[in-house]
């Protein structure tokens, strides 16, 4: 390929293209100049000018002529012709609104489904994070204690890391009523690793994350604007957080979110060696890293290797062999979007399926028309248009429609984005940023011509039979289209095929969804409102004064009128709030090379269980007695009793807290809460859950008791007022207090459903979409069967047969169609729907009950869709049918 | 008036080239020099040169530009590219090729 010669010819055929009037007019000043440069010459030469122009004109030849050639010369014949086939295009569809609604519609819903998922795919698992040179950001998998951290920040050579606790709730006070801020600690370094500069103010020095003196506040721009009221002068003020100042050195960009958009401050780790317990046990926080120059990702996961080889040693304790030994460093792009990518992926092969169903209906609809058209096609050809030019001319029309369609499906996308946003679960990442952006109207704009294509390549199939037949003699009616026929069939086995496919997808969702909500959590909340309670240092700087106010506000809560009973507990279940503790049991060996089991540990007031109608199996509960620091109890919950005394009577049974002395006795087993989420009591790293009372045993990793409690209080009041009861309590107490989260129990067992819902959700309106459009296709199919037979049926009816006949004739052809997409489509399913296992929760990706009702809506709303066909056939009058020519 | 041949596929093609190769030229000069070297042995109708000219244009063998002539007026200008040039050497070996043969061919009708 001479590339020099490209050079000349790109910006040539440019211009051919954009600058074709002026081309036009060039060369007519070409031509121009030349005749009359040669006139010129003649009369020079002495002869008479008007006698000149002549001889000139002789000489040159067909002057037009010329000028065509020289158009044609610069390819001008193809664009002239694709001008006018845009233009019949536009006037064809628009003799035909029925049609060129239909189909726009149809198309911009297949395309605008699309789209707006694609939009989201496209910030969410596709563009760079917002953070300067986000590729060579990393996330070190595996959590890690602050003294590994600052051990981890001395000696890598690779990166350069920071760390983060999120999680962390900090009362504000001193500025009206108190109020919890979700605030997550940093790691000094870790604004400047993420390569973000702040709204206002500076960052965190090096160094302001060791001393516990060190108190900063940097606010998201959220919280300085509806917490702070936007106050220009914010910075360098003390705010009081957990009763502590804390300096305010920046204000972050509105856009920025990390780790996600629930954080509203965000307060220096307190990286101090002497607090030990805290150091090497306390949070364990995610790291992440930035390359320093000339590193690659493999030498950083190399070196965090060898670093996770030493780092065990250094613990004041013994740390066990498998603890984080498949730590790696991965991008951190890939980090961040790991959970959600298959949902999205789910998403996208869905409404994909709705596209390629809506190709086939307008690819349908396109087919009855070409089978109208044939004459029109044919006279073309007989008037010597060449077979391409008619396959063009009909592609072209199927490419204005699909960009009629592609344009309305912009809207429509536009739309569906919003409703995604509202569906979706909010800590989807970077959910807030998307938009219907360029990338995805050029993404639109190659599905209009990709479809386009698609579709319009079944009438030009057919448009070459109808040129082999000849068909200027066919007439109007009769066996031309019989060729479609098969073509026509096949398009629509496809389009049920992906509706029965997509359905038992959603019908799997739905299913697995129905269980969750439907399956036993372990409590029992109907009329339970929940609040969370976060009393300041000074109400609960001591275990004594602490233990004292909830007592109280124990007693207070339960006098209350409207309120039949109250408890307290740490973590309330599905909220995301755990409390952990390593264990030692008495008679347990620890595998070897394997951790202290480590457990969810609930802090309880005794009358929890009746609250949630927690069912304790054996034993007993606790009583008020056990509050008050008398011989330590525990009541363990039923799979951990199974999973540790297989067998055994777990009554009696003794456990402590591995870095404590004293022994707790089993005194009841409860029944297993769905606490995780609705499939999981524990998460995986966990091994067991207990109960212990809310007093001075149940102390937590860095030694305190639970200072902050969720209340639980058995009540037909609503929010409103638990809300103004708490309140008036709170503000009786001896200091600040926080009382939020007000919300009943039934709202937090919805929102733990959502996430799995909002796919689901998505899926089963995109399966019903398919379904819609399938049921079109089979209608206009069979219609189009049914007018092709109208004779033959008309005979049939003249020479005898009964109504019923007919009946039976056309739905055999129906039922055939229906059938064979169903049976396609199950097959396909099987295949495809073990994709779904991850996100099933209780069902099996072969369900046969989903696999058979899908079948059977299916047939039956396909049936349905063959009613109105089938009627019109039963209906034809043999006297008007014979005597039509 | 007996009909002057026809030019043979590509010869016009090469002569245009060939006289764009000594200098940049307008189509009405190419015109007259066309009838100069060849006098009138092959004669191009000049309805002709123009599709010529632009097909060439469109091949990236010869660029244009429009400038102003001694007497003072607008015409576009020809000028041979490298490529051109490189296209140039390439059809007049072909054309030597090709009149070596069919020399050789006529002249053995002559000696038998």
């Amino acid at each position: 390929m001479d590339f020099e010669r490209w050079l000349h010819i790109l910006p040539l055929r440019w211009r051919s293209l954009a600058r074709a009037r002026q081309l036009d007019r060039d060369l007519d000043d070409e031509i121009s100049y030349h005749l009359e440069q040669q006139v010129d010459d003649l009369v020079a030469r002495g002869a008479d000018r008007e006698e000149a122009w002549h001889r000139v004109r002789r000489n040159f030849g067909g002057v037009q002529q010329a000028k065509e050639d020289c158009r044609d010369a610069r390819g001008m014949a193809a664009i002239d012709a694709l001008r006018q086939d845009v233009r019949y295009a536009v006037r064809t569809l628009w003799r035909a609104p029925g049609f060129t609604a239909i189909a726009t519609l149809t198309l911009a819903l297949g395309i605008g489904a699309n789209t707006a998922v694609y939009s989201l795919i496209d910030v969410i698992l596709l563009s760079r994070l917002p953070y300067a040179a986000p590729e060579e950001l990393v996330s070190i998998t595996g959590p890690y204690p602050n003294g590994a951290f600052a051990a981890m920040r001395r000696e890598l050579r690779t990166l350069d890391v920071g760390a983060y606790a999120d999680g962390h709730f900090l009362t504000l006070t001193g500025r009206g009523m108190p109020v919890r801020l979700a605030g997550t600690r940093v790691s000094a370094e870790l604004f400047s690793t993420l390569g973000v500069t702040p709204a206002i103010g500076r960052w965190l020095r090096a160094g302001e994350d060791e001393s516990p003196n060190d108190r900063f506040a940097i606010l998201s721009h959220a919280s300085w604007q509806t917490r702070f009221g936007g106050d220009p002068l914010i910075l360098g003020q003390s705010i009081e957080l957990d009763g502590q100042p804390h300096e305010v050195v920046a204000v972050m960009p509105a856009a920025f979110e990390f780790p996600s958009r629930r954080t509203e401050v965000w307060v220096p780790l307190r990286l101090d060696p002497r607090n030990t317990a805290r150091y090497w046990a306390g949070d364990f926080m995610p790291v992440i890293g930035r390359l320093r120059h000339g590193a690659s990702l493999a030498d950083a996961h190399a070196e965090i290797r060898l670093f996770q080889s030493r780092i065990g040693a250094r613990f004041p304790w013994k740390m066990p062999a498998d603890w984080n030994k498949d730590v790696s460093a991965i991008p951190l792009h890939e980090a961040l979007v790991g959970d959600v990518k298959t949902r999205f992926l789910i998403m996208l092969t869905a409404v994909a399926a709705v596209l390629l169903i809506a190709c086939a209906n307008v690819a349908n609809l396109s087919l009855s028309r070409a089978a109208a058209r044939r004459r029109e096609i044919s006279i073309r050809s007989a008037l010597g248009a060449a077979p391409r030019r008619v396959a063009q001319q009909l592609i072209t029309e199927s490419i204005v429609l699909a960009f009629l369609g592609a344009g309305a499906g912009v809207l429509v996308a536009a739309e569906g984005l919003s409703v995604l946003k509202l569906v979706l679960p909010p800590d989807t990442p970077r959910l807030m940023e998307t938009y219907v952006s360029w990338r995805a109207l050029l993404f639109a704009g190659v599905l209009a011509i990709v479809t386009g294509c698609a579709f319009g390549l079944a009438p030009v199939v057919q448009a070459a039979r109808a040129r082999l037949e000849g068909a200027l003699d066919s007439g109007s009616r009769g066996s031309g289209s019989v060729v479609a026929a098969p073509l026509r069939a096949a398009l629509t086995v496809a389009q049920v095929a992906c509706a029965v496919l997509l359905l038992i997808a959603a019908g799997l969702l739905v299913r697995s969804l129905w269980a969750l909500s439907r399956g036993d959590p372990g409590f029992h909340a109907d009329q339970v409102v929940t609040a969370r309670i976060a009393p300041a240092e000074s109400v609960c700087g001591t275990a004594d004064r602490c233990l004292t106010f909830y007592r109280e506000l124990e007693r207070q809560v339960q006098a209350a009128p409207g309120v039949r009973a109250a408890a307290f507990v740490n973590t309330l279940p599905l909220t995301g709030a755990i409390a952990k503790r390593s264990m030692v049991l008495a008679g347990y060996t620890v595998p070897e090379g394997k951790a202290a089991p480590l457990f969810w540990m609930h802090a309880v007031t005794p009358d929890y269980f009746k609250v949630m109608n927690i069912r304790i199996e054996t034993g007993r509960g606790f009583t008020p007695a056990d509050l008050s620091g008398g011989p330590a109890v525990v009541i363990v919950t039923s799979a951990t009793a199974r999973r540790f005394w297989p067998g055994g009577d777990p009554i009696g049974r003794q456990l402590r807290f591995i870095n404590e002395r004293n022994w707790h006795t089993v005194i009841g087993v409860a029944a297993d809460v769905r606490g995780f989420d609705l499939a999981r009591s524990v998460p995986d790293w966990i091994d067991g859950a207990m109960y212990v009372p809310h007093g001075p045993n149940a102390t937590m990793e860095d030694g305190r008791i639970p200072s902050e409690m969720a209340v639980v209080l058995d009540t037909s009041l609503d929010t409103r007022r638990v809300t103004s009861i708490l309140e008036n309590i709170a503000a009786r107490a001896t200091g600040p207090i926080v009382v939020d989260d007000v919300r009943p129990m039934t709202a937090i067992t919805a929102e733990a459903v959502a996430a799995p819902a909002a796919t689901t959700s998505v899926l089963v309106t995109v399966a019903g979409l398919a379904l819609a459009l399938g049921c079109i296709g089979v209608y206009g199919v069979l219609s189009f069967l049914v007018s092709r037979q109208t004779r033959e049926i008309g005979i049939r009816l003249a020479l005898g047969a009964r109504p019923v006949d007919v009946f039976w004739l056309v739905i055999r052809e129906g039922a055939t169609l229906c059938a064979a997409g169903i049976l396609l489509g199950i097959a396909g399913a099987l295949a495809v729907t073990r994709w779904l296992a991850s996100e099933l929760h209780g069902v099996n990706p072969t369900d046969p009950v989903t696999y058979a009702a899908v079948a059977t809506a299916v047939a039956l709303v396909s049936m349905a869709a063959c009613a109105v066909p089938t009627r019109r056939a039963m209906r034809v009058d043999p006297l008007i049918v014979l005597r039509e020519p | 008036m007996s009909k002057p041949p026809d030019l043979m596929q590509g010869t016009l093609d090469l002569l245009l080239l060939k006289i764009l190769a000594l200098e940049p030229m307008n189509g009405h000069a190419i015109s007259v020099r066309l009838k100069q070297v060849s006098s009138t042995v092959l004669q191009v109708s000049d309805g002709s040169l123009y599709p010529a000219l632009h097909k060439l244009e469109q091949h990236g063998w010869v660029s244009a530009s429009w400038q102003v002539t001694e007497n003072n007026r607008r015409a576009k200008y020809y000028r041979l590219t490298r490529p051109g040039r490189r296209q140039l050497e390439k059809e007049a070996a072909n054309w030597d090729r090709i009149s070596t043969a069919i020399t050789r061919l006529l002249d053995l009708g002559t000696i038998q």
